[in-house]
């Protein structure tokens, strides 16, 4: 099913902005401007982009910890998200978070997480609170091929089928856990999804970098869930271009295979074509990429001028109800 | 007043949390239709069916997953680990999700679960069935470490943790269950962080819980025919532990005793005696003296098992020690 222009065109925005933003990231993290661990989503845009397009504020999302992109377009204030990765009081998490650990609750955000496989069980409950409180929201999980080997996903899927409830497993499949591709360290059929059908949970495979079917899988999963038939994993073949972490020269991989994705499979490229020969103007297309860098540019100014927590925010916090016995000088 | 049995007295308290709020709801392997290995969920599937009551797969990580998720939405699930030995099994989501959820998202996320999990030796069942593993939980910030010794502390802290905004993890001894004691039949909640002062003495202090605080019990009856005053204390969380009360002790009996079940080295009486020592040096006329297991693995053989496991004797003789310094 081909989408409406409308659509595409902000898509086209939203990659744009996420590539940007990933870009500032890289940079100020090299500058020493952001603190810890980065992973960076270029390439990667439209898995994201197209999966976020399906999905609501009031549906339940658990980004991983390479989902700056999706905490940036769960429709917080944006400028946030930087400031959080920048670890600046005005950050989403007030600087207590960071690049692998962002929530905002309101928009549905759950908070990503740096376990692997962890919110995959967590997302469990979120998918059977929808359910037990006959709520039709449902809850998107993020995950990667690394993922597969945990555990936790496979006890999840386990429970997720049999409890019927409303999860959808992204699975976002860029060749490579860091340095290990997949076929190195699993056995699987065909592609790593297959494994859902051992679970009677459906799963479909798609090109990741081609918006129009992340979206349309996507908006499959969901109906499905939405319609109480339980849960779904949709797998998107991508590519990460850079390293794991900011930093990383990845030296695992062959030079020709990043630039063959690059060239041939760059997911914004590709959809500026399919824009173009839609009848798009080049000029409103370059319009929206220099509007997507101005708010990017804007953001990282937001999250340089912003005050760091404060000392007393370190023990803020650690227990919702606070106990008097543990309150300082006790 | 009526008595009843530890077990019974749990169960009393989740029938009446789970007819009082419709957001409470209870997990674990067995605890449907069986009623719980140990009987503590007895009656609620029947009553409340399988929307309130799961009997789960054997994946305790994805059980403590399906708790923190649900209770980021404000939903209260009282999730069973029927034997502490397989917290091992869903670590990840205490230590990094249930513990930390609320702090990393700055105050975003609550996770009020509660873990119900039976802990303890004594049943020769070895090995994977009679660990003691209360320090691996202290040993991470924003986790409550509940331990009740009587019936009646079992309801009132059981009903206390189910109402609180955070995670709690509830050990109940599995030498406790069939103990009987008074219980109100009314609801009622006791205070987390509160110890209790068992017996009142001026001699010496001793600070134990669940299975040891009844040893611990035992042997100031017999120590005060020797004329002895023995205090005891039981924590009854131990975290939050009740600093207050403890130190008020120790400032009048100068002399302590700390007993556990668990292994010695890193059980809660080591942190409890660092930090006599670091706040309470200039009262104590003699060092803290930690009863507790053998550094081993709790053996199969009755006769081993006993052997690794702190006794009545050795608190008894724990006492006379620290007192004769």
């Amino acid at each position: 099913m081909g989408l409406e222009i409308n659509k595409l065109k902000q898509m086209y925005y939203d990659m744009n902005l996420i590539r940007r933003f990933e870009e500032k990231v890289d940079e100020h993290s090299k500058k020493g401007n952001i603190p810890g661990f980065i992973h960076l989503s270029i390439g990667q845009e439209a898995a994201q982009t197209g999966v976020m397009h399906v999905l609501t504020e009031s549906d339940y999302k658990f980004p991983d910890h390479r989902s700056h992109g999706v905490c940036l377009l769960s429709g917080s204030p944006k400028k946030k998200v930087m400031a959080e990765i920048f670890a600046k009081k005005t950050g989403l998490c007030e600087g207590k978070g960071g690049s692998m650990h962002i929530a905002d609750v309101e928009v549905g955000n759950m908070g990503n997480n740096a376990i692997e496989g962890s919110i995959t069980a967590t997302g469990l409950g979120t998918a059977y609170a929808s359910k037990y409180r006959g709520e039709d929201n449902v809850t998107a999980v993020f995950m990667g091929d690394g993922t597969c080997g945990r555990g936790e996903l496979h006890e999840s899927m386990n429970m997720a089928a049999s409890l019927k409830v409303p999860l959808v497993y992204v699975l976002v499949n860029n060749g490579y856990a860091i340095s290990t591709k997949a076929e190195e360290a699993h056995s699987f059929p065909e592609n790593l999804s297959d494994r859902a059908a051992g679970y009677d949970i459906p799963a479909e495979v798609v090109d990741g970098n081609d918006i129009e079917e992340v979206y349309n899988a996507m908006n499959r999963a969901v109906e499905r869930a939405r319609n109480g038939e339980g849960p779904s994993m949709v797998e998107l073949l991508t590519y990460r271009w850079q390293g794991h972490f900011s930093g990383d020269p990845a030296s695992y991989r062959p030079k020709d295979e990043v630039q063959k994705w690059k060239e041939e499979k760059c997911p914004i490229k590709n959809l500026r074509v399919k824009l173009e020969n839609e009848g798009v103007a080049s000029e409103k297309l370059d319009k929206l990429e220099e509007d997507a860098s101005k708010e990017v540019e804007d953001m990282v100014e937001f999250a340089l001028e912003s005050p760091e927590p404060e000392l007393e925010d370190a023990v803020k916090y650690i227990y919702a109800e606070p106990y008097e016995s543990m309150k300082e000088g006790k | 007043m009526r008595e009843l049995k530890f077990s019974q007295a749990l169960n009393e308290a989740l029938h009446q949390e789970m007819e009082r709020d419709e957001d409470v709801f209870v997990l674990g392997q067995d605890v449907g239709k069986m009623g719980g290995d140990f009987g503590v969920t007895k009656g609620l599937w029947k009553k409340y069916g399988d929307r309130r009551v799961i009997d789960t797969p054997l994946s305790e990580a994805a059980m403590l997953g399906l708790s923190n998720g649900a209770a980021f939405t404000g939903l209260r699930p009282v999730v069973e680990i029927m034997f502490a030995d397989f917290i091992t099994e869903c670590f990840d989501q205490i230590v990094n999700n249930s513990a930390k959820a609320h702090y990393m998202f700055s105050g975003q996320l609550t996770a009020p679960i509660v873990l119900r999990t039976a802990n303890g030796g004594g049943f020769r069942a070895a090995y994977h069935h009679s660990q003691n593993p209360e320090a691996w939980l202290m040993n991470i910030p924003g986790i409550t470490v509940v331990a009740p010794t009587t019936p009646y502390e079992a309801k009132g802290l059981l009903i206390s943790s189910i109402r609180s905004e955070n995670p709690i993890v509830f050990f109940e001894h599995k030498m406790l269950y069939s103990t009987s004691g008074e219980v109100p039949e009314e609801s009622y909640e006791l205070e987390l962080g509160k110890a209790k002062v068992k017996r009142e003495g001026s001699d010496v202090t001793i600070i134990a819980s669940m299975k040891m605080c009844e040893y611990a019990l035992q042997a100031a009856e017999e120590l005060a025919k020797d004329g002895i005053s023995v205090e005891v204390i039981d924590p009854r969380t131990l975290v939050p532990f009740d600093k207050e009360t403890i130190f008020d002790s120790i400032a009048k009996t100068n002399r302590v005793v700390v007993a556990y079940e668990a292994p010695k080295t890193g059980g809660y009486g080591a942190e409890i005696a660092g930090m006599l020592n670091d706040e309470m040096f200039e009262f104590l006329k003699a060092p803290v003296k930690r009863v507790a297991s053998k550094d081993s693995p709790v053996a199969f053989s009755p006769k081993l098992e006993d052997y690794i496991l702190p006794n009545y004797n050795e608190v008894l003789e724990g006492i006379k020690e620290v007192v004769e310094y």
